[in-house]
């Protein structure tokens, strides 16, 4: 039975996924409506809750155990809760029941967001220009013909990206655009292509039983 | 040590240094670029263009994090102005949580531009009537299959918590037959769920904004035609900020535009240091031989 079912609930649930792509029949769009609707949305609250529950057991595990960084799940837990209190009380741009705002100071959920989760999250990822260039330096050599060409259709995709290409007065930008539409096209529908068809055989294999590791033990 | 080991070990903090000059001189002296608009981007103008303005709307999804933020918050911001100053009513939604707070950014500052400009009423962009925040809805499967058949019945009620059955722009817009074009701007796979799953099965027209990095895994879809237009990265949305300026004389803040003369100078830093490191490893192979 533990295995038998959750087999079958794939089985069902897969096709169900399946079939209103290829039956148009009313009574099976209705049918898959419904499972979109009102199913998945009533699955996705209680994942949205297990995961939140999942996420302060986690943490709260991690200060008793005073695991490594445990410091910072004290952070996680706050900002978990001033943000979730704000989020529900205060509204959106502070309409809600719970005052957001001593006399200029705003703190309603948008105003948090603007000026915490913005700026911290362009910070994170603009790290990624300086680790980019250093391992470009490092790791790009020309150690034979295959390297130097894929070195040139870097550049010169690189020079294409920026108003730099047109402004040299040559033609590096068409050539850029040529590159990712011609050869890049190409190669690319062809890792698609074989892309899908792994998929398709995978869900298969997992629709019908065949694969059951997702299922744990060998 | 010699001048090839130099060229070799250029210390990390000498590099991230560099990398901060160029990026941070431009912003300040900026080179005064022209931005020539390229083929993908002037499709999507275009696309958006020819949306009938009475009787289809613009849908924007807002699928981006504040990682991707100053490549495709100007994108948003571009696709606003010129859905607003071409009388196109406009619907907003995130398919992530993260989109919410941007989309209403970018909602809040073009709004404000066109009221600060507007002389009457008609001329105003108003809540409801010229456009709808629809908010987020997970998973992001449930609102890309569900506009197909209602998108009432996927947003109840808007991010502002209004019921959509009592907005008069929503009273007009059932499925995605009432889009004229749907364009997803994400630092991710978005614009590809879109194309999937509502464009195989409701044939809506999917344009994207995406980020420099994704472009060689987009191309595809833009030469197929099932995007029917594509900003790519930063350049991109200068792009389209530039048409937008040009050809509907819309003015306002052009951020993509002021990031042009950094990512330029920082991409000839770039291969500045590739080269200068191949001199060195060419010039030790050949001394080596």
């Amino acid at each position: 039975m533990k295995r038998t079912l959750p087999l079958a609930i794939v089985l069902v649930t897969g096709l169900l996924g399946v079939v209103p792509f290829f039956v148009p029949h009313p009574s099976v769009q209705l049918a898959d409506e419904l499972i979109r609707n009102k199913l998945l949305r009533i699955i996705s609250m209680f994942a949205l809750i297990l995961g939140l529950g999942s996420l302060i057991r986690h943490n709260i595990e991690k200060i008793r155990r005073r695991r490594e960084y445990w410091q910072y799940s004290y952070v996680l837990l706050g900002s978990l809760l001033v943000t979730a209190v704000i989020g529900v009380a205060g509204g959106i741009g502070g309409t809600g029941r719970l005052p957001t705002a001593i006399g200029g100071f705003r703190f309603d959920i948008q105003t948090l967001y603007a000026n915490i989760i913005v700026p911290l999250g362009g910070t994170m990822f603009a790290l990624l220009a300086f680790y980019m260039s250093s391992a470009a330096y490092r790791a790009f050599r020309v150690h034979n013909f295959t390297a130097a060409l894929l070195l040139v259709s870097a550049f010169v995709v690189m020079l294409a990206m920026v108003p730099l290409g047109k402004s040299l007065g040559t033609r590096l930008s068409d050539i850029g655009q040529w590159i990712l539409i011609v050869p890049n096209t190409a190669s690319k529908r062809g890792i698609m292509i074989g892309v899908a068809l792994g998929v398709i055989a995978t869900s298969l294999k997992i629709i019908l039983g065949v694969e059951r590791k997702w299922l744990g033990g060998d | 040590m010699g001048w090839i080991e130099r060229l070799l070990t250029i210390d990390r903090r000498i590099i991230f240094a560099i990398i901060a000059l160029v990026l941070i001189l431009p912003m300040i002296f900026p080179f005064g670029f022209r931005t020539p608009v390229t083929p993908p981007t002037q499709k999507l103008f275009d696309a958006v263009d020819a949306i009938p303005p009475r009787d289809k709307v613009l849908t924007i999804s807002a699928d981006y994090d504040p990682q991707t933020e100053p490549e495709l918050h100007p994108m948003t911001i571009a696709l606003l102005r010129h859905a607003f100053a071409t009388h196109t009513r406009v619907l907003v939604l995130a398919l992530y949580v993260q989109g919410l707070g941007l989309a209403e950014d970018a909602l809040t500052t073009v709004v404000a531009e066109f009221n600060g400009r507007a002389t009457s009423p008609q001329d105003s962009i108003v809540y409801g009537r010229d456009y709808v925040f629809l908010g987020w809805q997970p998973p992001p499967i449930i609102p890309i299959l569900g506009m197909g058949t209602s998108i009432r019945q996927v947003f109840p009620r808007d991010y502002y918590g209004n019921d959509t059955d009592t907005l008069p722009l929503m009273k007009e817009t059932e499925t995605y037959n009432d889009m004229g074009l749907l364009v997803s701007v994400s630092g991710g796979s978005a614009p590809l769920w879109y194309v999937a799953y509502a464009q195989s099965r409701y044939g809506i027209r999917v344009g994207a904004g995406i980020t420099a990095v994704s472009v060689a895994d987009f191309f595809p879809y833009l030469e197929t035609g099932q995007f029917s237009g594509m900003l790519a990265g930063m350049k991109g949305a200068a792009e389209y900020e530039e048409l937008v300026e040009r050809s509907l004389a819309v003015g306002g803040r052009r951020k993509a535009m002021e990031g042009m003369s950094s990512q330029s100078a920082a991409h000839i830093a770039i291969m500045a240091f590739v080269v200068l490191a191949n001199i060195g490893y060419l010039a030790r192979r050949r001394r080596k031989a």
